[in-house]
C-alpha cells in the first residue's frame, strides 16, 4: 500500500507574475522530476493537487492547465498565507512536492454539443483556464464559446495576454471587464454579474460555469437564473481549508460531502440541497 | 445553605431592568449530581435556578468572551468572586455592565473524592447541609460525609466563603474555612530537583493538549493565544513531553499574578494533571515577591502591568 | 471455550513474546491503553480507559514521512510496527475501530492506519458493569458485542468465557494450552451476565429516523441553546473513539524535517478558518451542529453507521455538561424549520 501523504518531486521550471501588489498572483509550470510520473500522470479539468513546500505546507490549488498539455502541470497561486508567501519567494529550479490529482472534475464529456459560457473573477479563472484550453484543444466538439471574465483592475486581471490572444480569434467570445473606469479600457466597466447581464447568453443547450469571489458566485447564479437557466446547467467550484485532500482529516465536510474528494465541481442543482456553511 | 427562592427572587429583580442580555446562574444537570451553566434569558425559566454544593463552574469564564453592550447577571461564589475582580480590574468588563449576586458557599463537592465515598445514580441527588456533614440521599438511602472529607482542597483553605463582590448577597455572611498556606506547595519544594523533574515529567507525558485548561480558565483570554500562532510558532504541535512542558509553563507564567486559584483547570483536565499544584507554586512565589494576590481588591493595577519602585531585583547586580 | 483466571497472565506472557501487546495501565485515578511488558502491568478492573485506543492506530501525533531540505530532496515514509495485540479493549470501542476503518479506505487507502489496523489482534473484554452515561445499547451495539473483535473474553467468575471470532483469533488461542472447552453452565452463567449487563443500562438514546428528524432543525436555534455553555475545549473530540479529525503539518529541526500529523478538533475556530480570514464555522454553534450531524446525520447517510457507539466519554468528561443523549433526545422535541 502506497503513503497516500507522500507526494512526488516536482522542479519549478518556470514562474509567471501574473499580478503585482498586495494581492499578487504567480503563475507555477512544474514538471515531475520523474519522467514515468510526468508521462502516466493524468486528470480532468476542474481536479486538483496538492502542492508542497518541504519544511513550510502544503495547499491545495486547481490546475490551471489543460488535461492535453503533457509536459508539465501549471498552477496558478495567490499570495494569502504562510505557504503560498513562501511559495511566492521560490525560484526557478527549485524542488516542491505534488500529489494527485484530487477531486471530481467538470463534465466535459456530458457538455460535448452544448453552447459552454465562463464566468470568472479574479484567481477563479484558474480552474476554468483549465477547461477552456481542453475545449479548445477539443474545439469541433462544442458550439458556441464565451468567457466573461473581469477583475477589479487591468492590473489585475489574470492570464491578461493569454486572454487577449483568445479574443482575438473567431471561434471563442472573450468578454473582459474591470470594476472600476480607467484610461485606455475599452471594455465593459463594471461588475462580472453585470457585464453577463449585458451579455445575455442564451440558455438552450447552454451550460454555464462560474468560479470567482463568494459574492461574485452568489450574484452571478442570480443573474443566469435571471436569465432563464436552470440549476442543473449552472456549475461552479467552492472552497474549503483543505489537509489531507483525500477525505480522512475531516475538515473540508459541508453537509456530507467532502470538498477535497467529492467536489470542489458542484452543479447548482446540487448545491441546493446541500446544507451548511460554505 | 443558600434558599434557591432567594436566589431565584433576586435574579427576578435583575432581570426587570431592560437591557439585561441574560443571568448566568446554575441549574440541575443530566444526570447524578452534575450541575449546569445555566444562561437565564426569560422569566419563565428562573424558577429552573438552583444553587447547592453541587455547582462547580465558576461562570465568570463565560464572561471573558461576552462584547455585548448590554448588561449582564451572574452568580458567583466567593472563588468566581476573585475571578471577576481580577477581569475588571484587567478592564475586560467594566463593573457598571455587571449585576453581581454573591452567594455564601461553605464548599463545593470534589467529584473525584465523591467518586471513592458514592456512585452516581442517573437521578439528580438531594444533598443538605448539616452541621459540617453533608447527608446525600441517593436512590432514597442517606448517606453523612464530612464536609472536610469530600469538598475540594481550595475549599479546606477558602478564606474568602462571602464573595469579595456583590451587588446582592443570598445567605448569611460566612467566616473563613481555613487559611491559605501553600502547604502542598512547601511539601512539594523539598523534593530533590531530580524528583520534581521526574513528577513533571511523568504530569506532563499525559497531556493531550486539548487546551481544555486554558478554556475554561476565566483570565486566559487572548484574542490569539501563543500556543495557535503560527509565525512565529512558538508551540509545535507535535504532543510530546517538551511540547507538552513548553505548554504549561508558559501558561502558568502567563498567569502569574493573575490567576485566582479557582481550581477549574484541574477540574476541567480530562488527564488528571494537577495544574494546581504549578499555579499555586506561581502564585506563592507571586506573594513572596510582591506581597499581592490577585482578585482580592476591586480598582488595583494588575501586578505585572506596574512597578514600584523598590521592587526585588536581586538578580540586577 | 473457558480460560481459568490463573492462567491468564501465562497467556499474556506467551503473546508478549512475539507481539507487541497494549493493555489497560491504572495511572492512578484512570486507566489508559499502554504498551506492557509483563503482564501484572495490566489491570482488569476497570470500566473504560481515558482515552480510547483509537489513539493506538492514529497516534495523536505522527510522521507521514521525512525529508532532508539540501539539494537533493529524500521523501522517507516510516517503517511500520510489528505485529501488535490489544488486550482487554471494550465492544464499544472495538466497534469504533471498524468505523475508523470505514473512513481510512475507501477511494483513498490511508497505509499508515491500515497497516497498524491489519497487525493488530483484538482481544476483547465484556462489560459487565457499563458506566452510567454508557448507551451502547442504542447505537446497534451492546456490553458483549462481538463486531470487529477477533476473540471476547466474558468474566464468569474463576473463569473467563471464550468466543473466537474470527481465524486469527482461534489461532492465537490454539497456541495455548490454557484453554478448554467449556460446558453448559459456563455459556448459561455468561448469557446471565450479559443480560444482566444490558438491563443495567439506564440510558438510551432514541435514534428511529434520527437523520431525517436533524434535516428538518438544521435552521433551529436549538444549535445556539446548546453552543452558549460549550467552550469548545475539544474534550469530547479527543475523547471520542469515532472521532478522527487531524491537522497536518512541517516541522523541522536545521536540514531535516518531517510532516507529522496529530489530532485536531472541529470544536476549535481554527479548524476551519481559511488563509483569506473568511470561516465558513464562525461560531461554537455552527460547530457544535456539525459535530452533532457528522456523528448522527453525514456518517450515517455516507456509511450506513451512527457515528457514536455509546462509551458515554464526552459526557462524563465534559465540564459544563453537555450531554449528548439529552441533544440528540431532546432535538425531537424541537419545531422543524419551516
Amino acid at each position: 500500500m502506497n503513503n497516500p501523504y507522500k507526494p512526488w518531486l516536482a522542479i519549478i521550471e518556470n514562474i509567471t507574475d501574473e499580478v503585482g501588489g498586495e494581492r499578487a498572483i504567480k503563475t507555477f509550470i512544474l514538471k515531475f522530476k520523474d519522467k514515468n510520473i510526468q508521462e502516466t500522470f493524468s486528470f480532468k479539468p476542474g481536479q486538483c493537487i496538492m502542492v508542497s513546500l518541504f519544511g513550510v505546507g502544503e495547499c491545495m490549488f486547481a490546475i490551471a492547465s489543460s488535461p492535453t498539455e503533457k509536459e508539465y502541470v501549471e498552477v496558478s497561486v495567490m499570495r494569502h498565507g504562510k505557504v503560498t508567501s513562501a511559495l511566492h519567494e521560490a525560484k526557478i529550479g527549485d524542488t516542491l512536492g505534488v500529489r494527485g490529482p484530487y477531486g471530481n472534475s467538470f463534465n466535459v464529456d456530458d457538455w460535448i454539443g452544448k453552447n459552454m459560457v465562463f464566468i470568472g473573477g479574479g484567481i477563479g479563472q484558474a480552474p476554468l483556464r483549465s477547461v477552456i484550453h481542453y475545449i479548445m484543444a477539443n474545439r469541433k466538439k462544442y458550439d458556441r464559446i464565451d468567457v466573461i471574465y473581469g477583475a477589479r483592475s487591468s492590473k489585475d486581471l489574470c492570464f491578461k495576454e493569454e486572454l487577449f490572444e483568445l479574443e482575438k480569434r473567431n471561434d471563442i467570445n472573450v468578454h473582459l471587464s474591470i470594476d472600476k473606469e480607467e484610461h485606455g479600457w475599452g471594455h465593459f466597466v463594471g461588475f462580472v454579474p453585470d457585464n453577463l447581464l449585458e451579455i445575455s447568453p442564451s440558455p438552450e443547450n447552454t451550460i454555464a460555469v462560474t468560479c470567482g469571489p463568494p459574492i461574485m458566485i452568489k450574484f452571478v447564479i442570480e443573474n443566469l437564473l435571471k436569465l432563464g437557466f436552470s440549476p442543473d446547467q449552472i456549475f461552479t467550484t467552492l472552497e474549503m481549508r483543505m489537509k489531507c485532500g483525500i477525505g480522512k482529516c475531516g475538515r473540508c465536510n459541508i453537509d456530507n460531502v467532502y470538498v477535497c474528494k467529492d467536489g470542489p465541481v458542484f452543479s447548482y442543482e446540487q448545491l441546493k440541497s446541500i446544507k451548511g456553511e460554505r | 445553605m443558600v434558599g434557591n427562592k432567594e436566589l431565584q427572587n433576586e435574579i427576578r429583580k435583575i432581570m426587570d431592568h431592560k437591557d439585561v442580555k441574560y443571568v448566568l446562574a446554575y441549574k440541575k444537570g443530566t444526570y447524578g449530581f452534575q450541575t449546569t451553566p445555566f444562561f437565564v434569558s426569560k422569566r419563565e425559566e428562573v424558577s429552573q435556578v438552583i444553587f447547592s454544593p453541587f455547582c462547580l463552574n465558576n461562570l465568570t469564564m463565560y464572561i471573558k468572551n461576552e462584547y455585548a453592550k448590554e448588561k449582564i447577571g451572574i452568580v458567583v461564589k466567593g472563588c468566581d468572586s476573585r475571578s471577576l475582580i481580577q477581569m475588571i480590574n484587567e478592564k475586560r468588563i467594566p463593573r457598571d455592565r455587571l449585576f453581581i449576586i454573591g452567594v455564601s458557599c461553605g464548599g463545593v463537592i470534589d467529584p473525584k473524592k465523591r467518586s471513592k465515598r458514592i456512585s452516581e445514580p442517573l437521578e439528580n441527588v438531594d444533598v443538605v447541609e448539616k452541621d459540617d456533614k453533608f447527608v446525600f440521599t441517593v436512590n432514597g438511602k442517606k448517606q453523612e460525609i464530612p464536609k472536610r472529607e469530600i469538598v475540594f482542597d481550595k475549599c479546606i483553605h477558602c478564606e474568602y466563603p462571602t464573595p469579595l463582590i456583590y451587588d446582592f448577597l443570598v445567605g448569611d455572611k460566612i467566616e473563613p474555612l481555613g487559611k491559605e498556606d501553600y502547604c502542598d506547595v512547601k511539601d512539594f519544594e523539598k523534593n530533590s530537583l531530580t524528583d520534581k523533574w521526574k513528577f513533571w515529567e511523568q504530569q506532563f507525558d499525559k497531556c493531550i493538549r486539548c487546551y481544555a485548561c486554558r478554556n475554561v480558565c476565566p483570565v486566559c483570554y487572548c484574542e490569539k493565544c501563543m500556543a495557535e500562532q503560527l509565525d512565529p510558532q512558538w508551540l509545535r504541535r507535535s504532543v510530546n513531553i517538551s511540547e507538552n512542558t513548553v505548554w504549561h509553563i508558559i501558561r502558568a507564567f502567563h498567569l502569574a499574578g493573575r490567576c485566582t486559584s479557582c481550581g477549574e483547570c484541574e477540574r476541567a483536565c480530562p488527564m488528571d494533571i494537577p495544574l494546581m499544584l504549578l499555579n499555586k507554586k506561581v502564585e506563592k512565589d507571586i506573594k513572596e515577591l510582591f506581597d499581592y494576590n490577585a482578585g482580592k481588591e476591586l480598582d488595583s493595577k494588575p501586578l505585572l502591568a506596574i512597578f514600584k519602585p523598590d521592587d526585588p531585583e536581586e538578580d540586577i547586580k | 471455550m473457558i480460560i481459568d483466571k490463573n492462567k491468564i497472565n501465562a497467556f499474556i506472557n506467551q503473546i508478549i513474546s512475539d507481539h507487541i501487546v497494549f493493555a489497560p495501565v491504572k495511572n492512578k485515578d484512570m486507566v489508559l491503553f499502554k504498551q506492557i511488558k509483563k503482564p501484572d502491568e495490566m489491570t482488569l478492573d476497570y470500566n473504560n480507559s481515558r482515552i480510547p485506543p483509537k489513539s493506538i492506530y492514529l497516534p495523536q501525533t505522527e510522521t507521514l514521512f521525512r525529508f532532508s531540505k539540501n539539494q537533493n530532496i529524500n521523501l522517507e515514509t516510516p517503517k511500520k510496527d510489528g505485529r501488535t495485540l490489544l488486550f482487554g479493549i471494550r465492544p464499544c470501542d472495538a466497534k469504533s475501530l471498524k468505523i475508523l476503518d470505514q473512513v481510512f479506505t475507501g477511494e483513498y487507502k490511508d497505509s499508515l492506519y491500515l497497516s497498524r489496523r491489519k497487525n493488530s489482534i483484538l482481544i476483547g473484554l465484556t462489560c459487565h458493569n457499563p458506566s452510567l452515561n454508557c448507551f451502547c445499547t442504542s447505537v446497534n451495539s451492546s456490553p458483549a458485542d462481538t463486531d470487529g473483535l477477533d476473540v471476547l473474553l466474558t468474566d464468569i467468575g474463576d473463569k473467563y468465557y471464550v468466543e473466537l471470532i474470527t481465524s486469527r483469533g482461534g489461532k492465537i488461542v490454539k497456541n495455548f494450552p490454557g484453554f478448554k472447552p467449556a460446558n453448559k453452565e459456563d455459556k448459561k452463567k455468561k448469557e446471565e451476565i450479559v443480560k444482566k449487563a444490558k438491563d443495567s443500562i439506564k440510558r438510551h438514546i432514541k435514534s428511529e429516523r434520527l437523520a431525517s428528524i436533524l434535516d428538518s432543525i438544521f435552521e433551529n436555534k436549538y444549535w445556539e441553546e446548546i453552543a452558549r455553555k460549550c467552550l469548545g475545549c475539544g474534550i469530547c473530540t479527543f475523547l471520542c473513539p469515532t472521532c478522527h479529525c487531524f491537522d497536518m503539518q512541517d516541522e523541522t529541526a536545521g536540514d531535516k524535517g518531517a510532516r507529522i500529523r496529530v489530532w485536531d478538533s472541529c470544536m476549535y475556530p481554527e479548524y476551519t478558518m481559511q488563509a483569506s480570514g473568511y470561516n465558513p464555522r464562525p461560531y461554537q454553534m455552527n460547530r457544535i451542529r456539525n459535530r452533532v450531524f457528522h456523528k448522527f446525520n453525514y456518517l450515517p447517510k455516507n456509511n450506513q453507521v451512527f457515528g457514536c457507539v455509546g462509551c458515554g466519554r464526552c459526557i462524563t468528561e465534559c465540564p459544563v455538561n453537555i450531554d449528548i443523549i439529552e441533544v440528540v433526545n431532546q432535538a425531537r422535541e424541537v419545531k422543524k424549520d419551516e
